[in-house]
């Protein structure tokens, strides 16, 4: 054995134990991430999937014309401003007789939600036969006693409902009376004050109408940029002068954006508070650097042995840009804009200061009612005192990731669909 | 037995003799002094491109000095020199592809038969239709091997009709030696391809808008030696039709493919001459010191 | 003479090849020569040993024959030699041929230095053969030497030479046939001595064109079949 190979042998020792070293830090590194991640989703999926239900109560409902004072239940002026309230009042004094104290009388009725006398107007206008009538019907519980039922026995909190309440939920329990059923309302109500009647729908048809805004702005804008920048822009002070700037514009914090959009959107050009369109902008002036420097990227990764060969056959540098150059950058043009487009379906802070903080109980019809957005709607629901806004919180968390992990693995799957080709 | 000795006495001094042309032999190839102009015959008659005076600069870098050559009608040329001597820049000023480099200016008379390349109200779309140009790399589109080859006569409406195209699209590929090997394939990606399929596919794709001239820049030497052999072959058969200049790091190639051969040195054009007598007793040291391998 | 540097080659390898190609024609050229010179001295002092010698060294030039012939054909191989080069590699290989019919030519005079030296000197001759002989072996000398030196000028005095030599060599045929009809019985032996002039006219030829192979090589001109004073003219014709 030559001297060399010792000397090689004895320093593979300690070069094979740095390899095995440094590997070992790249997967407890990935190994924390992954933990944190973790730990995020059970929490999050522990807090929030319970607000995808809520409880029933079953009660037998006489709709006296009288007490609701309607005459015809086709009518839908009356059915307006009918006393459904009473009916259901009536109730509930029927399925639990001799509570005659007024005090306790509130308590009771406070077992259904205030929502309930909606349900029982719907209810009578699909069917106005149903007007005289008995019937047994579901009505929506009440959040307290909602939470209460949801709560495994053992550990059920005594908090908001006294003695008497929790009499009344168990004997209703008891007698199947209560039932659990797909909260199909926390999709398409809007916000409310009554966490069993709020909803995330406004949120997801704002973010909707923000985003369309955002997508139909900035990406044929930052597109546009980017081809000139890239294609046509001479090479001088000032074409650096602009990269330069669009490069630290993707690094300023994103309520920069909103101060900017409230001076010139709100107040230079007048536009209306707390609209999508408004929202849209102000999220375009912040997704145009992403889209910008992805986009100049992907049309770098094209070769410029296309580009040459398609200029000397004689085509003009226009129509080497539209024939070979966007063809084959747009996979990574649509990729980066995806990207900037779940960024900024995720962002709240240049949002809070254009006013589309408010709160929003109608589902916005276009892009310049007001509403809200997804992110806004979970800053809000985490500021709120009613417990059961947790839950809704983090429901309304799981809904936003799930469409920011769908935008991602879309940008994935279209690089892949459509890198195929080359 | 003195002629003998007289024989010992001799090989010794042939022994001293070869000390000095030893010592001649090693200075250096750089210290030889250009040409004051051109060796050989640059010039021939009824010239397809007449080229006078020629100077490229990059910025304020001279990449090209004073080049002035003429290529004749179903001629090819070869351009030969070292790495950097401004082949390249030189073939690609002749249809105007250094336009696209900002900094690059290119001087000198440049005709294409009575027409000025350079002239400023010359359409560098309808040069580029008269002198085509193949690459070093096979750089086909990434579409299918009739849209590679039916890019150049649609964006030149030289086909009206879907039938006329395809009689384009064949008689190119029949003419580049690929229409036996794609016919089954038109329409699957020109990109997946052999290489020399490629560089065929490129070729093709330059004849199908039916230039005068062809430029070919180092066109094989991405290529394995059998497909360089059918490059080669084809750029004998195409030769009959067009007029071809090719840029080569193969002297063996430039040997083989072309009628002149053009020797080029640190931007200056030093000797022009048949291919034949720059093979086999080029006029300029330089040349010689290139084309036996002296440079390093 | 400047335009000849063999050394200087990227490869080292081509360098040495090209090298050992002329060493070795060299070494050919020195052997041949001294064959010459050997079969002179032995025709002229009758000197069978060294007549003997002049043989045996001819398996020695036949052997470098074929060893430069293979190199040479290496170098075509594997360098594709151009220009200079391949001129050098294309004079050499020439050259080696002429060289091998000079060492053939040297032991047809050995031959008849044996058979003199046998059947008894012949009366008359000694004088062209020696007067000859240095012509020729000069020529022969002088066209190595412009060979090691790449040195043209010297081929065409070589060439020159030549024409001189074929001069002699008839009057000297026309001395020995008007001495063998004055006197029939030293035919034999005077015969002898005409293949030796003969062998020697064709040293003088093959040094004639080892010369034209020079210039073939320094100035790219094939001048073979042209007269000297076209052969000069192409000469001094470039630089």
């Amino acid at each position: 054995m030559s001297e060399t190979t010792a000397k090689v042998r004895k320093s593979l020792a300690r070069r094979y134990r740095q390899e095995k070293r440094f590997q070992a830090y790249g997967i407890l590194s990935i190994g924390v991430g992954l933990l944190a991640l973790l730990i995020l989703f059970t929490d999050i999926i522990g807090k929030g999937h319970s607000a995808f239900f809520e409880h029933y109560i079953q009660l037998e409902i006489s709709l006296d014309p009288d007490v609701l004072g309607v005459d015809d239940a086709s009518d839908d002026e009356q059915l307006n401003y009918a006393n459904f309230g009473g009916v259901i009042k009536e109730a509930l004094r029927e399925r639990f007789p001799g509570v005659d104290d007024r005090q306790q009388q509130r308590q009771l009725y406070a077992l259904v939600s205030s929502g309930a006398s909606y349900n029982l107007r719907d209810e009578l206008k699909a069917d106005p036969s149903l007007l005289g009538g008995t019937r047994e019907l579901w009505l929506l519980a009440d959040d307290d006693v909602d939470l209460y039922l949801k709560t495994p026995e053992r550990k059920r909190p005594d908090a908001r409902l006294d003695d008497q309440q929790k009499q009344w939920i168990e004997d209703l329990e008891a007698a199947g009376e209560t039932d659990k059923r797909f909260n199909a309302s926390f999709f398409s109500h809007g916000d409310s004050r009554e966490p069993e009647l709020a909803g995330i729908g406004s949120a997801i048809v704002g973010s909707f109408f923000t985003m369309i805004v955002t997508l139909c702005l900035s990406f044929p804008i930052g597109v546009a940029a980017a081809i000139y920048l890239e294609e046509f822009a001479p090479r001088n002070k000032f074409t650096d002068f602009i990269e330069v700037n669009i490069n630290n514009l993707a690094a300023v914090p994103s309520i920069i954006f909103g101060l900017l959009g409230l001076a010139i959107f709100i107040n230079l050009f007048g536009l209306p508070r707390s609209v999508p369109l408004l929202g849209g902008l102000v999220l375009t002036l912040m997704t145009l650097p992403t889209i910008i420097i992805t986009s100049r990227a992907a049309i770098k990764t094209v070769p410029p042995s296309v580009r040459e060969g398609a200029l000397a056959l004689g085509a003009s540098k226009m129509q080497v840009v539209l024939h070979h150059v966007l063809p084959l950058a747009l996979p990574g043009m649509l990729t980066g804009s995806i990207i900037g487009m779940a960024q900024a379906l995720g962002e709240t802070a240049p949002l809070l200061l254009i006013g589309m903080v408010a709160f929003i109980v109608d589902i916005p019809g276009g892009p310049t009612d007001p509403a809200t957005v997804l992110p806004v709607q979970i800053y809000l629901w985490a500021d709120s005192p009613e417990q059961s806004f947790v839950a809704m919180t983090s429901a309304a968390i799981m809904v936003l990731l799930a469409f920011l992990i769908t935008m991602n693995t879309l940008a994935v799957v279209l690089r892949k669909r459509l890198e195929r080709r080359w | 037995m003195d002629t003998a000795r007289e024989l010992d006495n001799r090989n010794r001094a042939d022994d001293d003799a070869a000390k000095p042309l030893i010592d001649v032999e090693e200075r250096s190839m750089q210290d030889t002094p250009y040409p004051e102009k051109t060796v050989g015959k640059p010039f021939v008659d009824a010239p397809k491109m007449k080229l006078r005076h020629v100077n490229v600069f990059y910025a304020d870098n001279q990449a090209i000095h004073d080049v002035s050559l003429d290529i004749g009608k179903n001629e090819v040329i070869s351009l030969i020199g070292p790495s950097g001597c401004g082949k390249s820049t030189f073939l690609r000023s002749l249809n105007r592809m250094n336009d696209t480099i900002d900094i690059c200016r290119v001087k000198g008379e440049l005709h294409l038969d009575d027409q000025d390349l350079y002239d400023p109200k010359l359409d560098v779309v309808e040069l580029r239709a008269r002198v085509g140009m193949v690459f070093q790399k096979p750089n086909p589109f990434p579409k299918s091997i009739y849209d590679n080859v039916a890019y150049g006569p649609r964006l030149h409406g030289l086909a009206d009709k879907k039938y006329d195209l395809d009689e384009i699209v064949e008689n190119s590929l029949r003419k580049a030696g690929l229409w036996t090997e794609v016919k089954d394939r038109l329409h699957s990606p020109g990109t997946g391809l052999s290489g020399g399929q490629q560089q065929r596919l490129c070729i093709a794709r330059t004849i199908a808008v039916s230039p005068e001239v062809v430029l070919m820049d180092e066109p094989c030497s991405a290529l394995d030696p059998i497909a360089t052999a059918k490059i080669e072959e084809l750029i004998d058969e195409l030769s009959e039709s067009y007029t071809i200049a090719i840029v080569t790091h193969s002297m063996q190639q430039a040997a083989r493919v072309s009628h002149r051969t053009a020797y080029f040195h640190l931007g200056r054009l030093i000797e022009v001459n048949d291919t034949e007598t720059v093979f086999t007793k080029p006029e300029h040291e330089l040349t010689e010191a290139y084309i036996t391998g002296r440079f390093g | 003479m400047d335009r000849m540097h063999f050394g200087q080659h990227s490869s080292s390898q081509f360098n040495e090849a090209l090298e050992s190609i002329r060493n070795h024609l060299m070494e050919m050229g020195g052997l041949v020569e001294k064959q010459v010179v050997d079969a002179l001295e032995a025709l002229l002092h009758a000197d069978s040993a060294l007549a003997e010698k002049v043989l045996t060294t001819e398996d020695r030039v036949d052997d470098l024959e074929i060893q430069i012939d293979e190199e040479c054909a290496r170098v075509l191989a594997l360098r594709q030699p151009a220009a200079s080069d391949l001129r050098l590699i294309i004079a050499v290989s020439k050259a080696v041929s002429d060289l091998e019919r000079i060492g053939d030519e040297s032991a047809k005079i050995a031959a008849m230095a044996l058979q003199l030296a046998e059947d008894g000197e012949s009366p008359r001759g000694y004088v062209e053969v020696r007067h000859i002989g240095n012509h020729v072996r000069n020529m022969l000398r002088d066209a190595l030497d412009a060979f090691a030196r790449f040195d043209a000028d010297k081929a065409v005095e070589v060439a020159a030479e030549d024409t001189e030599v074929d001069l002699e060599y008839r009057s000297a045929m026309r001395a020995l046939v008007t001495f063998m009809m004055e006197d029939p019985r030293a035919i034999s032996r005077v015969l002898n001595i005409i293949w030796s002039l003969r062998a020697l006219e064709r040293i003088g030829d093959h040094a004639r064109n080892i010369g034209e192979q020079v210039i073939f090589l320094v100035k790219g001109t094939d001048v073979r079949h042209i007269s000297i004073d076209e052969m000069e003219k192409e000469v001094r014709k470039k630089d």
